[in-house]
């Protein structure tokens, strides 16, 4: 990865977060749709970056977003296992397509294979994420509609600032 | 050794996997357990000042909401201060005469809201008060419109409260007409509705009426506003009602908070303790 790239998806992850941050905590859908669009920055880096970074990365991002809604470190938790099952995922999608390189991204992949992988991912995030944060099991039902609303509204929207990015 | 060595690079990812998913483990036991101050959440003083400023863009929005909660609260305070000048205690017996230490036991710190959540499983309020101006953890905190919470950490000049709209905290209070007493709790769900639990079925409860912090609560001052009775229901087999309170304050308009202080609750603990001491 040159300097420049490095430099441009660091801006990229701090963008996400900043959105999070200031815009994305307070929108709230029909108290059911939560967006946690700050795991784009995960999901977006290139493929060939080292595993190692890709934890650490997750773990920061992660930890910075749990200082700013008191929640300690389940944000945190949830990051670092998406991080952790990304290269997977990856990998998986190289094999099924033959291909020994793969560019994440919605116009290099285009939108069927851009779905597959970001699709599992904010799901498993997000259900680690309510379902750490349940307090009585009367409200699983409650949660597991949270958890479906949330990971359609995500991904609609990381797909969206996907499309409108230019890169 | 070799092998030891060999293995450990070869599982090097899992491992550092493992290990940052028991730390933010650890992050989250310990948040629950220690209640201490802790430094890596809102109470944090440029975590705080960076939430300042994005709320004080949609605060202009609520000014005439502000206002007229801020409005409603002097005229009641206006009718408690008549009320109160023509008697005291008016439910207690002839021959009662309060301490006046007792009955100026509450005072009040005005503070403002910087970060507000209502959303989640568990909301916490942040507000800019914090140590510097007497705010300790576990003392209450209310509103214009009723009760909102506790004090949970404290910094210099930031503190987290745990919202009413949090599954642990619960709150005593007293239903008014039928002078009934049962423990106010957040079940999760709705941000405007919050359920009373333990009150005896054998008693006539009206739709309406307003419950209030009841008299054997220590952290907050009596006679607070909770919500109002939305609905009753009972199962025929329990001897308790399930009533739905309206929540009297909107947490999702929250700007301004009083925090309580109660200067004799240290002395009431330490009482509390000796009994237990002598069990």
């Amino acid at each position: 990865m040159s300097l420049r790239e490095a430099i441009q998806y660091s801006l990229m992850v701090i963008l996400y977060l900043l959105l999070q941050i200031f815009f994305m905590r307070n929108m709230v859908l029909f108290n059911y749709a939560f967006c946690f669009v700050y795991i784009a920055g995960i999901l977006i880096l290139p493929a060939e970056i080292s595993r190692m970074y890709l934890l650490f990365i997750g773990f920061a991002i992660g930890f910075t977003v749990d200082i700013f809604s008191n929640t300690f470190g389940m944000h945190a938790a949830a990051t670092v296992l998406i991080a952790y099952l990304r290269p997977f995922l990856i990998h998986y999608q190289m094999e099924s397509k033959g291909a020994d390189r793969v560019d994440i991204g919605i116009r290099s992949q285009g939108i069927g294979a851009f779905l597959a992988y970001i699709l599992p991912l904010i799901f498993i995030h997000h259900s680690m994420l309510f379902l750490m944060e349940i307090n009585n099991f009367g409200m699983i039902l409650h949660t597991l509609l949270r958890i479906a609303a949330s990971t359609l509204f995500t991904m609609l929207m990381i797909v969206l600032l996907e499309l409108f990015s230019r890169r | 050794m070799l092998q030891l060595v060999d293995f450990v690079a070869r599982n090097r990812f899992f491992l550092v996997f493992i290990l940052l998913e028991v730390f933010s483990g650890w992050l989250i036991v310990r948040s629950n357990s220690y209640w201490g101050a802790t430094y890596f959440n809102t109470s944090n003083y440029y975590v705080a000042k960076t939430l300042a400023f994005s709320n004080s863009a949609r605060e202009y929005t609520r000014l005439g909401e502000i206002n007229s909660d801020l409005a409603n609260e002097n005229a009641r305070l206006n009718a408690l201060v008549a009320t109160l000048s023509q008697k005291n205690a008016k439910d207690a017996p002839a021959g009662y005469v309060p301490d006046s230490a007792f009955n100026s036991r509450f005072t009040y710190t005005v503070a403002k809201v910087v970060d507000n959540e209502t959303n989640r499983a568990n909301n916490y309020i942040t507000i800019d008060k914090g140590s510097a101006d007497g705010i300790e953890p576990d003392m209450g905190v209310i509103s214009a419109t009723g009760v909102v919470g506790k004090v949970r950490f404290c910094s210099k000049n930031y503190s987290i409260i745990t919202s009413i709209l949090h599954p642990q905290f619960m709150v005593s209070s007293k239903l008014v007409r039928s002078n009934e007493i049962g423990t106010a709790k957040w079940p999760g769900k709705d941000p405007n509705f919050i359920d009373m639990v333990d009150v005896s079925r054998y008693t006539k409860v009206y739709k309406g009426d307003s419950a209030v912090t009841s008299n054997v609560n220590s952290v907050f001052p009596p006679g607070i506003m909770v919500g109002k009775v939305k609905s009753v229901t009972v199962h025929p087999d329990q001897t308790f009602y399930n009533i739905i309170l309206e929540l009297a304050t909107d947490f999702r308009n929250l700007s301004y908070v009083y925090v309580v202080k109660n200067r004799q609750l240290g002395e009431q603990e330490t009482l509390k303790q000796r009994l237990g001491d002598r069990q």
